[in-house]
């Protein structure tokens, strides 16, 4: 029996096997490739989607538990071309070295900019502690986030 | 080759709208089948190279098993409750700060909001597991479920047991009791935040107004395969005002039961020696210093 998913606001089906990891479904098969399955463990970040707006490591999401939720990938947080709120900050402050963590550090923070208008620094980093970046250029990317509040 | 690319599907992911049919269906399975709490484990059994099962019964959304109950006596969280939930619902309860650090500090924040605490305590093979140890020094109760009924078991008898339940058994809640106790719980991660704990220490003492110990629980995790009581410290602590040095020198000396557990990320010794500094800083949370 085929999976329905609706990624980014479109229905799409997919023959997996149910408790294939969710990321290889975004990726293999819909070539969404944002997401990206570093660690498969949960640790690094950089599988990070958005499940009815609540950021998911989608290598530990069975792709059936998907099915009736929204998933939202780094492909869709954009309005057409037009940046959202970090990524624009991100892109202000020069904050985007290797690119591998980049998609699950914007998931991690478009969802953390809504539900945290007040947050500080420490309150960044502690949001941050699921998203590893090996090349280590945390700073800018929480002066991002705190640049990013501020226009909110 | 990932799962997605193996070709036709083989495995069923059942989701059970209610317990009574989340365990027939496990029941039905039988050991081709397991429930499916947050996942966060049975996801990563390629990487640990454990075999998937066929079937899988989710449970996540059975009502039942995502209640936190606050009674007068006891506090009954249901199985599927997540770490991020229960951290939350104990945010107002300092007699549970242990469980509330052991569920908020676990993992990240997108891990506590999928890892169920019920997982958490059925995962046989995760030494790791903060909630365990803070449970047991709870002096904690849990329920297992089954077509022909409920039983209800300490938790360490149910850690004893739990690798050997038949497959339509299912631990559906915990019971946890209202001690007015003072509690804390220690890790020592690698980093600051996000990785497994080297070593846990979760402790409960009754004191009475000038801090002597009239009763203690102290539970260590991630040291050695399971978690478990440190019941001589806890003896060697009752009668004497609890003060973290002295508790640390005790432990200190105590020390030498336990045989650390080898891994990659630290050698065996250095889990127990790390042991009496846990300790001290559990007993200086538990006082509020």
């Amino acid at each position: 029996m085929s999976l329905s998913l609706t990624v980014n606001g479109k229905r799409r089906t997919s023959a997996a096997d149910p408790v294939t990891p969710l990321v290889d479904v975004l990726r293999e098969e819909f070539h969404l490739t944002g997401a990206k399955p570093v660690c498969r463990e949960g640790f690094c970040g950089a599988c990070m989607v958005l499940l009815d707006d609540k950021p998911t490591p989608s290598c530990l999401m069975p792709a059936s538990l998907a099915q009736g939720c929204e998933i939202r990938t780094v492909e869709g947080l954009g309005a057409g071309d037009t940046l959202n709120t970090i990524q624009q900050a991100l892109e202000a402050c020069d904050a985007v070295q290797c690119g591998m963590c980049f998609p699950g550090m914007v998931v991690t923070l478009t969802h953390f900019l809504t539900t945290s208008p007040r947050a500080t620094r420490d309150d960044i980093r502690a949001a941050l502690t699921g998203n590893i970046c090996r090349c280590t250029g945390y700073e800018r990317i929480v002066d991002a986030a705190l640049t990013a509040l501020a226009k909110e | 080759m990932t799962a997605s690319s193996q070709g036709e599907a083989t495995g069923t992911f059942y989701v059970a709208p209610s317990l009574a049919a989340a365990l027939d269906t496990l029941n039905d399975y039988g050991p081709d089948g397991a429930a499916f709490a947050g996942g966060t484990w049975i996801m990563r059994a390629p990487i640990r190279h454990q075999p998937l099962k066929t079937h899988y019964v989710a449970i996540g959304k059975i009502p039942e098993l995502t209640v936190i109950r606050i009674g007068t006596d006891a506090i009954e969280i249901g199985a599927a409750v997540t770490h991020a939930a229960l951290t939350a619902a104990l945010t107002d309860l300092p007699e549970f700060a242990v469980l509330a650090a052991a569920a908020g500090r676990s993992a990240n924040p997108a891990i506590r909001a999928m890892a169920t605490i019920g997982g958490n305590l059925s995962a046989s093979d995760f030494s790791a597991a903060d909630c365990v140890p803070a449970l047991l020094c709870l002096d904690t109760q849990v329920e297992v479920s089954s077509r022909d009924g409920h039983e209800r078991i300490s938790i360490d008898a149910f850690l004893k047991r739990r690798s050997t339940f038949a497959p339509g058994q299912l631990l559906t809640k915990i019971v946890v009791p209202r001690s007015g106790h003072k509690t804390a719980h220690s890790r020592l991660p690698l980093r600051k935040a996000g990785d497994y704990p080297v070593a846990i220490v979760s402790l409960s003492v009754d004191v009475d107004p000038t801090n002597q110990v009239r009763k203690a629980r102290i539970a260590i995790g991630s040291v050695e395969m399971a978690a478990r009581r440190w019941e001589r410290l806890e003896t060697a602590l009752v009668g004497r005002v609890l003060d973290p040095a002295l508790a640390a020198d005790i432990a200190a000396d105590l020390a030498d039961e336990f045989t650390g557990r080898e891994s990659v990320e630290v050698p065996a010794w250095y889990r127990v020696r790390v042991l009496p500094g846990l300790v001290r800083r559990a007993t200086a949370a538990a006082l509020g210093v």
